[in-house]
């Protein structure tokens, strides 16, 4: 993987550079945040809240605590990655075992995904976090467990259509006709093409993955204030919109836009990258 | 096949998955800590009173026989009661389904009607300035978290422009609201020729209806990109094409054969947005169903939470009825 | 009368890579041949040797990323290549009409057959109305679908293969074009039910003295139906002539190579006939294409060969072409 070789996806696909690059940026941000931000982040000034973006140390204002907005939305990132990065390795965990058994056997295992898809159908993701993180508390780790449990049959549907397709290609049917055991067909030969079919999908999942927990935060579930997580930074700043302190709800909601939109166009990029279909386009 | 025969075989197919809803709802609200006894009794309760309304809730009983309950009365068209304001679920649903059926109609409505010829233009030159430009619009969508847009939008409007009414609500609490027939304030005023009523309603309807479409139009853009680009590069369009049809005419075949669909897009689309309705309610105190199941949610109120879930899932299972339905209108193959 | 006459003709498809280099594959080399009215041309050889890329040219179809930088096509005397969309449409599917392989994907779904063979009609101003009605009608007739009033009715769906396959011809046929391309015409047939559309084709051909280019990868299908034959490789011709000749007396190794892997007289040549793959397109050799596969390569063979001429209107390109095999 050469620089030019960089430079070549990055024109291919300027789509996933910048998604990646915004990716970056926050995971810089997140790794650095307390030499980055200014203050920390959960220090109250009493005498100094509500100040706009600029007034003396509060470059990006202070909120109702008197704390500061920007040191505040920077340590955000910790929040987003802490629940991107594990919700999507539970998500990888279950879904791609159970993607490519439902796919590959079918029988029973298929059978009960397929219920439970139709019932994660008919029973909107978002209440159902809701009711769950409600009921089984409001730990950041429930958060985290609950997201990745509840998107993993749809990341294990994914891997399964990847497997469908596969199963009938050419070369897996030639696999077992040349009389590889099971096992090694399904390793050597599926699953890596199903997982490489997946990936693109993966950043897309965790993209949900830190919108949703940032909803469950902004609904007061989840992540309490005076955490920095986006979410419950807008529900604090929620209240002063309408009195015209802005700032406080504007900025962890920019950042939360800018990590999501960057998982999102990485996604798509992504796709667009490893679908062969879309690489005979020469221009 | 006939029509009885279609709705049969739909119900057969939905009723496993509500049930299926319901018992994991039921089971999900009473595994909380919440205890909706002390709720309901007040600080003032004594034990033997704690304990009498423990009984009367069938709540000292074993979970499947409380489902079981639950389920008997359910057929009987009792959803039990609700502890916000004490009022039978089914009461209540009635009264705050309308506002949400408002919202997320009109929503849906201006989504369709934009992002699907958005998506159509964009499929026509894949790559081109247009797709680049419609797609990042509609992954930007996509990022958008609702309540913040609505958060975003209020300081604008109403803060600093003062063009849009306070977001309190659906009609100013200067008017006198019309009398409540099909439940949209808006509908309702203009059916009793109440103009300064309908102003109002259409007024604190803008912005909500405004942030909410543009969120439901991202996703139809997307797929119905990406139903036209599947669509076009199939045998018949490349047949068509070898035809000698000119450009007009393939469009129109193409557009014919994306309609199936792209309608069962946007009736998926109307579901999950009926569930996502709850935020953009809540920060502009909506006073609607998604509102009210949230309340249901945060306060541990169980038979308004089942309630509320099972309103979600009749209504998508009503609406994949429906675009079914309608596909089977418009496709030979469906009906064989 | 000649009705198409292509001329040396060129195409390449540039696609770009993971790496965003560009790459060039030359997938047809200097095609030359010609179709006349009242004749039925084949244009044989393997899968990827550029049979049905020079059908799309011949119709004026081919989307870029392929593109013509070299040759010439031209139909009724007139240059296709370089002429508008608006031009190529009055031509396709009027005077020059294309029967596809995949007939059961290649109907609109929604519409009825009836309607498409009207629709036909009226796009290109033959026929409208009660008449296109009569007409399309009397087309499923003539191509032998039983009960046409019946059919007309059907949905594309409701018809087996075969039967799809005819209503493609009559879909062909219906503007009474000049020449007809078809690309594969019988692929995923039953045996039996190809013999019958390739009957009914040959018959309508011949009695309405149309031009017909039948692509296939069937020699059984050349023999039986075609007057003359073109054999393609690696995007070139490298044996033509009148079917007969080209059979008793293959002057081209890789036709040899062809005829004799022929079991009886049906061949399904899905792939490579003989050893080896076939070139690289990407990174086309110098000199004849089939060299590294031919029994008979030789340093001549490092130049590329011209057309020999083997006998009146049979040639081979090869440098041995004339010699006795």
């Amino acid at each position: 993987m050469s620089f030019t070789h960089v430079l070549g996806v990055a024109r291919r696909s300027p789509t996933f550079a910048v998604g990646f690059g915004a990716i970056l940026v926050f995971a810089l941000l997140a790794a650095f945040a307390d030499l980055i931000a200014p203050l920390p982040p959960t220090q109250s000034f009493p005498y100094e809240t509500l100040r706009p973006p600029g007034s003396g140390q509060f470059l990006l204002g202070s909120d109702g605590n008197g704390m500061d907005v920007f040191s505040r939305t920077i340590h955000g990132a910790r929040y987003a990655f802490g629940i991107a990065l594990p919700a999507g390795a539970i998500m990888a965990v279950i879904g791609i075992p159970l993607g490519l058994i439902a796919g590959w056997r079918g029988g029973w295992v298929d059978e009960v995904l397929l219920r439970i898809l139709d019932v994660l159908r008919a029973f909107p993701t978002i209440i159902l976090a809701l009711a769950i993180v409600a009921a089984t508390g409001q730990g950041f780790l429930n958060v985290i467990l609950v997201v990745g449990f509840l998107d993993s049959p749809i990341f294990a549907r994914i891997v399964r259509a990847e497997v469908l397709a596969l199963r009938n290609a050419t070369f897996v049917r030639a696999a077992v006709a040349a009389g590889n055991p099971e096992w090694r067909v399904l390793l050597v030969h599926i699953l890596p093409n199903a997982i490489l079919g997946a990936t693109a999908q993966l950043p897309l999942r965790m993209a949900w993955a830190v919108r949703i927990s940032a909803t469950l935060a902004f609904i007061g579930i989840g992540v309490q204030a005076p955490a920095p997580e986006w979410g419950a930074m807008i529900r604090q700043g929620a209240e002063y919109v309408i009195s015209g302190e802005w700032w406080v709800a504007l900025f962890p909601g920019l950042a939360l836009i800018a990590m999501v939109l960057g998982l999102n166009l990485a996604g798509d990029g992504l796709s667009d990258l490893l679908d062969p279909k879309r690489r005979a386009t020469g221009k | 096949m006939s029509l009885g025969g279609f709705l049969w075989r739909r119900a057969l197919v939905a009723l496993p998955v509500l049930l299926g809803i319901l018992f994991l709802t039921f089971m999900l609200v009473r595994i909380g800590d919440q205890d909706p006894v002390a709720m309901l009794a007040g600080p003032m309760a004594d034990a033997p009173m704690l304990a009498r309304i423990r009984a009367e809730l069938m709540l000292d009983q074993p979970l499947l026989t409380q489902f079981w309950a639950y389920l008997g009365r359910l057929v009987q068209g009792d959803l039990g009661l609700s502890w916000q304001g004490n009022a039978p679920v089914t009461q209540a649903i009635a009264d705050h389904l309308p506002a949400t059926l408002e919202l997320v109609t009109l929503a849906v409505g201006i989504g369709a009607l934009v992002g699907v010829p958005v998506g159509l233009r964009a499929a026509e030159r894949p790559n081109g300035w247009f797709d680049q430009a419609s797609r990042f619009g509609s992954l930007f969508g996509f990022s958008l978290p609702t309540y913040w847009l609505g958060l975003m939008a209020i300081f604008v409007f109403f803060y600093l422009l003062g063009w849009a009414p306070a977001p309190m609500g659906r009609v100013s609490m200067m008017v006198t609201p019309p009398e409540v027939l099909t439940g949209s304030v808006l509908l309702d005023s203009l059916l009793a020729g109440n103009g300064e009523a309908a102003w109002s309603a259409a007024a604190q309807l803008v912005l909500p209806v405004g942030c909410f479409a543009i969120v439901a139009t991202a996703p139809i853009i997307k797929h119905t990109r990406a139903i036209a680009i599947e669509v076009m590069g199939s045998d018949y369009i490349r047949y068509a094409r070898a035809c000698g049809f000119p450009r007009r005419i393939i469009r129109r075949i193409a557009l014919r054969a994306a309609l199936v669909p792209v309608i069962t897009f946007v009736g998926s689309e109307f579901t999950s947005l009926l569930a996502a309705a709850s935020l953009i309610e809540f920060v502009f105190a909506w006073g609607g169903l998604g509102h009210w199941g949230l309340n249901a949610i945060l306060l541990g109120d169980f038979a308004a939470v089942q309630g509320y879930v099972l309103v979600l899932a009749i209504a998508s299972v009503l609406v994949f009825a429906l675009v079914d339905l309608v596909v089977l209108l418009l496709e030979p193959r469906a009906r064989a | 009368m000649t009705l198409l006459a292509v001329q040396d003709l060129h195409v390449e498809f540039a696609t770009r890579g993971l790496d965003n280099r560009l790459r060039v594959a030359q997938a047809l080399n200097g095609v030359s041949f010609t179709v006349a009215a009242g004749e039925v041309v084949g244009l044989v050889g393997e899968t990827g040797a550029g049979k049905s890329l020079t059908a799309l040219a011949a119709m004026g179809l081919l989307r870029p990323p392929a593109r013509i930088p070299h040759g010439s096509i031209r139909f009724e005397g007139r240059e296709i290549i370089g002429l508008s969309d608006r031009e190529l449409e009055k031509i396709r599917g009027r005077r020059m009409a294309m029967i596809v392989q995949s007939p059961l994907t290649s109907l609109d779904p929604l519409k009825r057959i009836g309607d498409q063979l009207v629709r036909m009609q009226r796009v290109h101003d033959t026929a409208h109305g009660a008449a296109a009605r009569t007409k399309a009608e009397a087309m499923l007739a003539a191509v032998r679908i039983p009960d046409p009033a019946r059919r007309m009715r059907a949905w594309p769906h409701e018809l087996s293969g075969g039967m799809a396959q005819r209503v493609l011809i009559a879909m062909a046929l219906v503007n009474d074009p000049a020449l007809i391309i078809a690309d594969e015409p019988t692929t995923g047939l039953d045996v039996t039910v190809q013999a019958q559309v390739l009957d009914t084709l040959r018959d309508i051909v011949a009695a309405r003295n149309l031009g017909a280019l039948v692509i296939t990868h069937d020699l059984g299908v050349v023999a039986h139906y075609c007057q003359r034959v073109a054999v393609m490789f690696a995007g070139r011709i490298v044996e033509d002539g009148p079917v007969r000749e080209v059979f008793s007396r293959p002057s081209h190794p890789y036709t040899r190579a062809l005829i004799d892997s022929t079991p009886g007289r049906i061949a399904q040549l899905g792939w490579t006939v003989t050893g080896g793959t076939p070139p690289d397109l990407y990174d086309l050799p110098q000199g004849c294409l089939y060299r590294d596969r031919c029994p008979r390569a030789a340093t001549a063979c490092l130049a590329a060969p011209p057309r020999i001429a083997v006998s009146g209107t049979h040639g081979a390109a090869c440098h041995f072409a004339g010699e006795a095999a």
